[in-house]
Parts: structure tokens; C-alpha cells; sequence
């Protein structure tokens, strides 16, 4: 539309918002990654890359990258296991409640994250929901620990990534058309073999798509893994905070998270590069 | 004198023209429709009249002043659009009031002149409801008042028509066409319906690809197109393949026919299907009269007419012959004949 | 065949009980008699809730979680919603590296953003202020709106509005007597879900908020990390049904699917 040329204008002040508050502090941390610790503790000013190099002939970086991708990959597994049929289910009913039920399967995203965890810690802890109904059932004769180990963060960070899968499941299924299945259907085949035959590729890659973004989610979920994991489960983001504030050791912070969101990059860049070949 | 001059308009969007070269005169009062096929550029062309669309190239003129870099809301043009885009938001008064208060009008003015408009589209009293509660023809009608009430100096009309059912849209095109004249109001209607067309405007601007490519009245247009494509988009012709000997004999279907042609070699020769007649083959031919010769592949009742279906020599052609004469039986030997002037030459399009 | 089949069914409820699992437990928690953790509890009453409106730190983390979110919402929207207005309406060169460069803070995690935060405002001492917390969480919320926003308008009929221009109201009329009053159930929605953004907000927070200025979240984090008894389930309450008030209003007004996804 003509007369709108000064448009653009209304851009500048969250232009500026994003340059000083967000660019400008990323730029700082990358900055940091290049400063020294002093033997007091104290940081020294400087461009080199000691820092850096020391951190990655620490054994314990090599311990933490692992403890984090093991993590993210089962709980990646877990919640891809439950939202797949759930995500199904949605795109598939014609209940009425069709949006109620979508908005309770992503509830837990718009629910504070510590109120689930505390749920997860009523239902998995030692007199919890489980061990209890155990327990009266005669099974087990004393608790079994199912929180502040890697059971409950998996089970946790699974429950807590799944609403994002089932977003990113329902937006890869739009391309999944209904008569497809009734095709093959009327072609002869079973609802089990549609299913392989059909559905499942022509929604693989959502599931790629949604897994990348669950993985990556897990990598650098920090609340759960701290809170469920009772200071007992080490991962990248609870050394980056434990660094960052506890230790206040900067440039060992700083090292630490270019670090994890190079590897974020990485596994999100592969899983779009699969999931776009699936397509083809 | 003419009141709305286009000149040389052109808008390209990427590599491809949308509009190429568009100059239309326009006289006061007058309605002139823009008719042609999806994409040739007859909306793109009343988005630019309106200053929705800023042209590459070109300039327009209302009553002598230049527009052409006129930002919309400073065109007083009323545009009547395809979805009729009423402000879901606002009641049918308002939404008629809207762009009367925009011009700073008195209240009680405005209260008048709204009620003034919704009694000349039949609408009194529904002042009060929302868009949404209206059924598509008042809706129409609302689109229509909101329009006239500015006395706009142009009004345009952008396919406003096509999503009317049947019935109403022959209802609505006297309505329009009659308000048109009692207010005299200069009027562009782009359609892609050449009925609509041909009994709503004085004018008919056939265009084809960004271009004009006939101008004329309705008669003109179909009658005597200028150009093959004028001839195949305005109304049905057949398009019989027909050469020029090079001792000036223009043969068809293997007869010569006394009909010109512009050139030597192979062209088209363009015939409607209700001038033409079907005789018995016995019957010789008169002077002017084009004659070939044929069998009758098929029969088929439409209605208003018959169409009947003739393959001979140089390919198939069909007739349509009043209901209500005797068709001829599938398969007889006949002959059709018309008028040498009644066929139009065109040159073979390039496939 | 229609619909989901009885085996997906089956499957899909099995799931939401799974999902409703944690915040049922919660509430009923929230009713217990017993100082611990024990589900099911002994005895239900209603003394976590009254420990709850006596317990100072909560309370007070409560309000400036309250007074951060309301000013979060209000700023975002003031600079958001105006640069949406641009990239949905304008048309200029670069527009969509622009809309990438603001929505770009979306992709990063939180855990980054409030690092790099925390090594920005120490210097400045903005760590544990309001004004702090403001621009941190503002990180979040402003791509948030923007994103939100755009989507909203882009989406807005295109006619409506050349209507209006036609009928000469200026391009700054047309956005306020057309685009802003068809967009405001989305306006609306939006700020709803910044608020909660930025109240629920943990990450950031948690690195850039000291002990003088904690938010609720930072508050809830430490006293589940010292303790387990069920104040915070009592709390946790308060909040669901203050989200699942929010949540029913954005899914009267947008559907919560559309506002929240990509």
C-alpha cells in the first residue's frame, strides 16, 4: 500500500530491544569463552583459547556430554512413544471435544515447570503414588528409588518435551491425507498393514522433525534434571548453571554453553537435513 | 471529452507482466466493463485505478488531474470488492458511515446520507445489524451502498457479482445497471462473465494477457472481433480451417467458398454456430453464401436450441437451430450454409 | 472409516492419564494432613493452605512475579506489536532476514540467553532488580509477540483494509479503525500468554535473580530443593487454576493450539 513508507519505523524500538538486550549479551558470552581463570579464582581478561582447551581435556566434559545425550535420547524415545499416538489420535477424532482435548495434551507446556516437577516427586518418590501401591500390592517389600537418579529425570524431561512433540507431530501431519488410508484400505490391506504401509512413512518425517526438536529441548533442559535429579545427575546444563553462579567461573560457563549449542546446531541442522530427504 | 484517461498503465510482479500497456478513455457517466479470462489483468488494473497498486508505468487522469501517485484514500474512488469486505466489526450503518466519517461529515448528515443509501439498495431498516447476519445479496448491497454514498468519481466494480447465485445475479445486475443511470455515476466492472458484461456496460474492454484486446460496444465486440481471441472468449465460433490458393480461391472443406481473406496460405475461419443453417445437400448454393457439405454426427437438445453436430471433409462444425424445427436424422448427407459475411478470418495461432 | 478406532483411542487415553497424572496428584497433595510427602495422604485439610498465606518469602516472591509479568506484558506488547504491525503490512527490502533476526531468540535455549544475561547485567548491576528481570524475560516474550502478532495480521482479510483506504481513511486510520479492533481477540490472547510466559519463567530467572529479588518460580525451586512437604503443592493449585483461567480465555479467543505453536 502506498502512503506506508514509513512503516519500517515501527520496527526500531524492538529492533534496538533485541540488538542490546539479547545480541549484545551474546556476543559478551562469546567473548568470555576467551578469558582466563586466575589461580585465585578470579577472571583475567584475555584472548586465548586456555580456557577452552582445558576444559575439553577434562575428562568430566566427556562424562557430562555423554550423561547428556543418553538422557535426551530416551527421554526423546519415551515421550516420541507417547505423543506419536496421542498426536494421531487428535488429527484422527471427530469427538467435539477435538480442541479441549489438544489443549489438555499441551497443558503441561503453559503449566509452571516446578509444579510438575513436585507432581513428579509426589507420584515417583519413596512414600509416593508408586511405591505405595506397590508396596500394598505386596510386590516390593521396601522403596524402590525412582527419583533424584536418572529414572525420574528421564521420566520427567519426557513428560515435560511431549507437548512440543505433539505440536510439531500435528503440523507434520497436514500432508497426511485421509484417502490414502482408505486406498490402501479398499485395496485390501489391514488397518495394521496401512499403518506400516502408509501411515507410519508418509508421517515419518514429523517424527523426525519432532524428535530433533525433543532432543534438543532435553539438551538444554535444566529444571528437571536439577530438581528430579536430587544433585546426583550431572548433565551440561546443571555444570553450566553450577559454573555460572555457584563457582562464578565465567569463562569455564561460557566455554561450556557454545559447547552445548554448537552440538544443539548440529543435531537440529541433521535432523532437518533427514527429515527433508525423507520427504523427497 | 473523455473523464478517466488511462495511459500506457503497466505493473510487472517478478518476470511476468501483469498488466502491459493498458490505456482506456472513459466518458462521464459512462459504464465500461474490463472482461477477459482469470489473470489477464483486469484487477490488477482496477487496483491501480483505486491506488491499491502503485502502476510501473503509465498515468491516470480523472477530470483532467493526474492520480497516478495518489494514495488510495485520497482517490475518492468507490470500489466494490469481490468479497465485499464489509467490516465485520461494525454495524451496516456504520459500515456505510464509515468512509462519510472519515470525511469529517456533520452526525446528522451522516445519519441521513446513510439512511439515503441503504433505501437506494433496497436495505432500509437493517441499519442496525452486523455483516454476518445479512444474506449474500444484502451483504452485496451494503458493499454497494458503502461505495455510492462518497459520490465516488469513479465507481468500480471488481467481479462483485460472481459470488451471487444465479437468479440473484440477474437481479442485481438490473439493480446495478439501473442505479448506474438514474445517478450517472462513471462506472469500471471487471468480470470474467461476458453476459454480465454485455447487459451491464455501454462499453465492453476485452483484455488478454496485460493487454486491451478489443474495445467496443457489445455489439461491436461480438459481431466484429478484431481479434482471434476476442472471437473465441466473446461468445461460441467455430473455428474452421480454411487456405488460399495462390490464384486468390479460398477453399473450405474442399469447396471453394466465396468468402476474402487477408493473406495467402492456411487460416481460421471463424463462424458463429447460429448463423449458420443446415439444408438438405440437394439444395445448391446462392452467391453469397457459403456451402460445404457433410453428415450428421449427432443431434442434441439444449433447451432454447438444438445443437447438431456436422463432420465432413475438413473436420467438424456445429449448428445450433432454433427448437422447435425439425433436426435432421443422425447420420443424413446435409448441408450447412450461411453467410459469406457472417465468417470472419483469423490467422492459425501459433501452437 | 472415521474417527480414531478404539486401539488409538485406548492408546491416547492411556497418555492423558500419564499427562493429568502430575497435576492430579498435586491437587490432591495440596489437601493432605501430613508434614511430608505421602501419596495417597493420611488425612486431607486445609493447613497447607494457611501455611501458604503465612509464608513471607512465597508471598513476597508471589508479588514481584506478579508486578515482573505485568510490566513484561505491557512493554512487549508496546514494542511488539508495532514492529509485528510492520512486518505483516510493510513491504520493504530485507524483510524477511528481519523477521528472522527477531525471531531468532526463540531458537536459542533459555539456559543460554540467561547466561549471557547474567554476564551482561553484573557489570551493570541488574542482576536481582525489577528492571533486570523485566528485559530478561522480555527476551522471551517480545520474539514471542512478534511472532504471534504478525501471524495475526498476516492473516486479517487484505480487502477489509483496502476497503478502508478506498473509502479515505489514511494508512494510520486504517490501522485503528480496522486492523487493530479485528486483531484485538488476538491481542488479547497474546497478552494473556506473554503474562504466563513470563510469570512461569524459571531459567532466566534463576541465573539472574539473588537472593534479595527471587520470583515465585526461583522461590519454588530453592524450597523443593530444601524441603519436601506440601506448601508447594498447595501452591501449585493457586496456580493451575490461575493458568487454566488464562488458558480457557486464549482458547475462547484464538484456540491455545494456534497461539502457542509454530
Amino acid at each position: 500500500m502506498t502512503g506506508s513508507r514509513r512503516l519500517p519505523l515501527l520496527l526500531l524500538p524492538a529492533g534496538l530491544f533485541v540488538l542490546a538486550i539479547y545480541a549484545w549479551p551474546t556476543l559478551l558470552l562469546l567473548r568470555n569463552a576467551f578469558n582466563e581463570v586466575g589461580p585465585t579464582g578470579a577472571m583475567v581478561e584475555a584472548w586465548s583459547l586456555k580456557t577452552a582447551t582445558d576444559t575439553f581435556a577434562d575428562g568430566f566434559t566427556l562424562e557430562l556430554t555423554l550423561n547428556s545425550l543418553q538422557l535426551s535420547l530416551s527421554a526423546t524415545a519415551i515421550a516420541l512413544a507417547l505423543s506419536y499416538p496421542l498426536s494421531l489420535f487428535l488429527f484422527r477424532t471427530d469427538s467435539r471435544f477435538r480442541g479441549l482435548l489438544a489443549v489438555i495434551a499441551i497443558l503441561p507446556m503453559l503449566i509452571s515447570g516446578v509444579v510438575r516437577v513436585f507432581g513428579w516427586l509426589a507420584i515417583l518418590g519413596d512414600r509416593g503414588l508408586v511405591n505405595t501401591m506397590l508396596q500394598s500390592l505386596g510386590l516390593i517389600s521396601a522403596p524402590i528409588k525412582l527419583v533424584f537418579n536418572w529414572t525420574g529425570v528421564t521420566i520427567g524431561l519426557a513428560e515435560s518435551i511431549m507437548p512440543y512433540m505433539v505440536l510439531a507431530l500435528l503440523a507434520g501431519f497436514g500432508q497426511l491425507d485421509r484417502t490414502l488410508e482408505e486406498a490402501s484400505r479398499s485395496l485390501g490391506a489391514s488397518p495394521v498393514r496401512t499403518f506400516w504401509r502408509v501411515t507410519l512413512p508418509l508421517s515419518l518425517p514429523a517424527i523426525v522433525l519432532a524428535a530433533g526438536l525433543g532432543f534438543v529441548l532435553s539438551m538444554s533442559a535444566y529444571i528437571t534434571p536439577k530438581l528430579l535429579g536430587g544433585g546426583r545427575v550431572f548433565v551440561l546444563a546443571t555444570e553450566i548453571f553450577e559454573q555460572a553462579t555457584t563457582n562464578t567461573n565465567w569463562p569455564v560457563a561460557a566455554v561450556l554453553a557454545i559447547y552445548t549449542l554448537g552440538l544443539l546446531l548440529f543435531l537440529l541442522v541433521l535432523s532437518n537435513l533427514l527429515a527433508r530427504s525423507l520427504r523427497r | 471529452m473523455s473523464y478517466l484517461e488511462l495511459a500506457g498503465l503497466q505493473k510487472r510482479y517478478g518476470g511476468s507482466v501483469a498488466v502491459d500497456d493498458v490505456s482506456l478513455s472513459v466518458a462521464k457517466g459512462e459504464s465500461v466493463a474490463l472482461l477477459g479470462p482469470s489473470g489477464c489483468g483486469k484487477t490488477t488494473t482496477l487496483r491501480m485505478l483505486a491506488g491499491l497498486i502503485a502502476p510501473d508505468r503509465g498515468t491516470i487522469r480523472v477530470d483532467g488531474a493526474e492520480i497516478t501517485r495518489l494514495p488510495a484514500h485520497k482517490r475518492n474512488m468507490g470500489y466494490v470488492f469481490q468479497s465485499y469486505a464489509l467490516f465485520p466489526h461494525l454495524s451496516v450503518a456504520r459500515n456505510v458511515a464509515f468512509g462519510l466519517e472519515e470525511r469529517g461529515i456533520a452526525k446528522t448528515e451522516i445519519a441521513r446520507q446513510v439512511e439515503e443509501g441503504l433505501a437506494l439498495v433496497r436495505l432500509d431498516g437493517l441499519g442496525g445489524r452486523r455483516p454476518r447476519e445479512l444474506s449474500g445479496g444484502q451483504q452485496q448491497r451494503v458493499a454497494l451502498a458503502r461505495a455510492l454514498v462518497i459520490h465516488p468519481s469513479v465507481l468500480l466494480l471488481d467481479e462483485s457479482l460472481s459470488n451471487l447465485d444465479a437468479k440473484l445475479r440477474d437481479t442485481m445486475r438490473h439493480e446495478i445497471r439501473s442505479i448506474q443511470r438514474s445517478l450517472g455515476i462513471t462506472t469500471l466492472f471487471v468480470t470474467h462473465d461476458q453476459v454480465e458484461a454485455l447487459t451491464m456496460c455501454d462499453r465492453i474492454a476485452v483484455m488478454n494477457r496485460g493487454r486491451i484486446a478489443q474495445i467496443g460496444t457489445a455489439e461491436d465486440i461480438y459481431e466484429r472481433p478484431t481479434t482471434r481471441f476476442v472471437a473465441e472468449f466473446v461468445g461460441r465460433a467455430n473455428a474452421l480451417p480454411a487456405t488460399r490458393n495462390s490464384d486468390g480461391k479460398v477453399l473450405l472443406w474442399g469447396a471453394a467458398q466465396p468468402v476474402a481473406a487477408p493473406a495467402q496460405g492456411e487460416f481460421d475461419l471463424f463462424v458463429r454456430p447460429q448463423r449458420m443453417r443446415i439444408v438438405p445437400a440437394s439444395e445448391p448454393a446462392g452467391g453469397e453464401t457459403v456451402r460445404v457439405t457433410g453428415r450428421v454426427l449427432r443431434s442434441v437438445f439444449v433447451g432454447d436450441h438444438v445443437e447438431v453436430l456436422v463432420e465432413g471433409a475438413g473436420g467438424q462444425l456445429a449448428v445450433e437451430m432454433p427448437s422447435g424445427t425439425p433436426a435432421p436424422a443422425e447420420g443424413a448427407e446435409v448441408a450447412v450454409i450461411w453467410q459469406a459475411r457472417d465468417s470472419l478470418p483469423f490467422a492459425r495461432e501459433a501452437a | 472409516m472415521n474417527g480414531a478406532g478404539p486401539v488409538l483411542s485406548g492408546l491416547a487415553a492411556l497418555v492423558y492419564a500419564l499427562i493429568l497424572a502430575p497435576i492430579v496428584v498435586v491437587v490432591m497433595l495440596a489437601f493432605s494432613a501430613d508434614s511430608f510427602i505421602l501419596f495417597p495422604p493420611s488425612g486431607y485439610s486445609l493447613r497447607w493452605f494457611q501455611a501458604l498465606a503465612a509464608h513471607a518469602p512465597l508471598l513476597s516472591a508471589l508479588g514481584l512475579s506478579m508486578q515482573t509479568a505485568c510490566v513484561v506484558t505491557l512493554l512487549s506488547l508496546a514494542i511488539g506489536v508495532p514492529a509485528a504491525l510492520a512486518l505483516a503490512k510493510g513491504e520493504f527490502p530485507g524483510k524477511d532476514a528481519l523477521t528472522g533476526f527477531f525471531l531468532a531468540p526463540l531458537l536459542l535455549p533459555t539456559l543460554i540467553t540467561g547466561l549471557a544475561l547474567l554476564l551482561f547485567f553484573t557489570p551493570l548491576r541488574l542482576t536481582a532488580t525489577l528492571p533486570g528481570l523485566v528485559l530478561g524475560h522480555m527476551t522471551v516474550t517480545v520474539p514471542f509477540v512478534i511472532r504471534m502478532m504478525t501471524t495475526a495480521l498476516s492473516n486479517l482479510p487484505h480487502d477489509i483494509e483496502a476497503a478502508a483506504a478506498t473509502l479515505g481513511a489514511t494508512p494510520w486510520r486504517v490501522v485503528r479503525r480496522v486492523t487493530l479492533p479485528l486483531a484485538t481477540p488476538g491481542l488479547i490472547a497474546c497478552a494473556c500468554l506473554s503474562f504466563l510466559l513470563s510469570f512461569d519463567e524459571t531459567v532466566i530467572s534463576l541465573f539472574i535473580s539473588g537472593p534479595r529479588a527471587a520470583t515465585l518460580p526461583v522461590e519454588m525451586v530453592r524450597y523443593v530443593e530444601g524441603r519436601t512437604d506440601p506448601l508447594i503443592a498447595a501452591l501449585s493449585v493457586v496456580l493451575i487454576v490461575a493458568t487454566l483461567i488464562v488458558v480457557v480465555a486464549v482458547e475462547r479467543l484464538v484456540g491455545v493450539a494456534r497461539a502457542v505453536g509454530k
